[in-house]
């Protein structure tokens, strides 16, 4: 009979095989086809992390997938990068969406909020909310794509910062176990709606 | 080396190392993982893939291969990220990327024995990424083992999408 603590060992492993063999394939490739290819993938990577409104945003994706808890927990992440790249697709298409400045600080605001006021809607409103936002985000992103840059590269390492970003925020949501945790990561929402709150009045 | 091994390595090689087929063998890989008959649908996609280089033997045009494998690719990291794999789906979508990577992978050799052997270490080197991520995969038992596979489903169809609105813009 299989050892389950073994099978699990064994299963975290396999995934974090899986995704090296992501970012491997990637650098790999990179140098094959030319010297600063690799700038692609760390450009890509780096683009979601040097907006400090992006990242507040999408910490708060994760707090308030912790917050809500399972299923919301990892639906939320996994909507997020899919509705996103849509809404880099219509950027890369030329497909103008108004106003994504004041969106992206718009769902600052409103996920702090939600984090902050420990808001626990139905799934598919929360689905829809974060959707909803994530076009404003992959719009800015898909728009500010350089022209010339490895797209594979530079799109994979988007998607990763992005979804790490998310990872992190789930991880912080995580210390909603405890009442303390709980107050710290609502106080953080707070923060988060309040750099939006900056972000909005530089945009209008 | 050879020239014949040689062609047969970098033949191995490319799939593993062209991120257009990784984000395409990936997902597949994923979805095989959670297929009732595996062996079916990986027999669909060597087929495909053979009939793709019969057709660069015969010598087709440029094809829109890139294009496709990157819309297969998008299709296979949603069926991931929503764990939602119907077998007939799973069997058209081998079909396609089979077919896809295949013309996506035209061999470099000059000589006509050295592209067969480039042809042959393609098939080899795709199809061990497809049974090896896929026997992995397979042992992601654990609750949060599956949901990671998703949210790695959820991340290559996004970045799929995108490459993919480069692609035909």
């Amino acid at each position: 009979m299989r050892d389950p603590e073994h099978s699990n060992i064994a299963g975290a492993l396999g995934v974090a095989l899986l995704a090296a063999l992501v970012f491997a394939s990637r650098s790999a490739s990179a140098h094959l086809v030319d010297g600063s290819a690799t700038g692609g993938f760390a450009g890509g990577f780096a683009h979601p992390l040097f907006g400090l409104d992006h990242v507040v945003a999408m910490i708060a994706v994760g707090l308030w997938g912790a917050f809500l808890g399972p299923p919301a927990i990892w639906l939320l992440p996994i909507t997020f990068p899919m509705v996103m790249a849509l809404g880099g697709a219509i950027a890369i298409l030329g497909v103008p969406v108004p106003a994504v400045e004041i969106g992206i600080a718009v769902s600052a605001i409103v996920l702090g909020g939600m984090v902050a006021l420990a808001a626990r809607p139905p799934l598919a409103i929360a689905v829809l909310v974060v959707g909803a936002f994530a076009i404003f985000h992959g719009h800015a992103h898909g728009a500010e794509l350089p022209p010339g840059t490895d797209a594979v590269a530079f799109s994979v390492g988007f998607v990763m910062a992005t979804g790490l970003l998310h990872l992190a925020g789930i991880t912080f949501g995580l210390l909603t176990r405890w009442p303390a945790g709980c107050i710290g990561v609502r106080a953080a929402g707070v923060g988060i709606a309040l750099v939006g709150v900056v972000f909005l009045s530089k945009a209008i | 080396m050879s020239g014949l091994l040689q062609a047969f390595v970098d033949g191995c090689i490319n799939p593993l190392t062209t991120p257009a087929h990784v984000l395409t063998l990936m997902p597949l890989a994923l979805v095989l993982a959670r297929q009732p008959r595996r062996f079916v649908v990986l027999l669909v996609f060597v087929l495909a893939l053979a009939a793709g280089f019969l057709a660069i033997v015969l010598a087709v045009e440029t094809t829109p291969a890139r294009t496709v494998l990157l819309a297969v690719a998008a299709a296979l990291g949603v069926m991931v990220a929503t764990a939602w794999a119907p077998k007939l789906f799973a069997w058209l979508l081998a079909a396609i990327a089979g077919a896809a990577l295949a013309l996506d992978s035209p061999p470099q050799a000059i000589r006509i024995a050295e592209a067969y052997a480039t042809l042959a270490g393609t098939t080899v080197g795709a199809c061990t990424m497809l049974v090896v991520v896929a026997a992995i995969a397979g042992h992601a038992n654990a609750d949060w083992q599956r949901l990671g596979l998703r949210i790695l489903g959820s991340w290559i169809a996004a970045s799929a999408i995108l490459v993919l609105a480069v692609q035909v813009r």
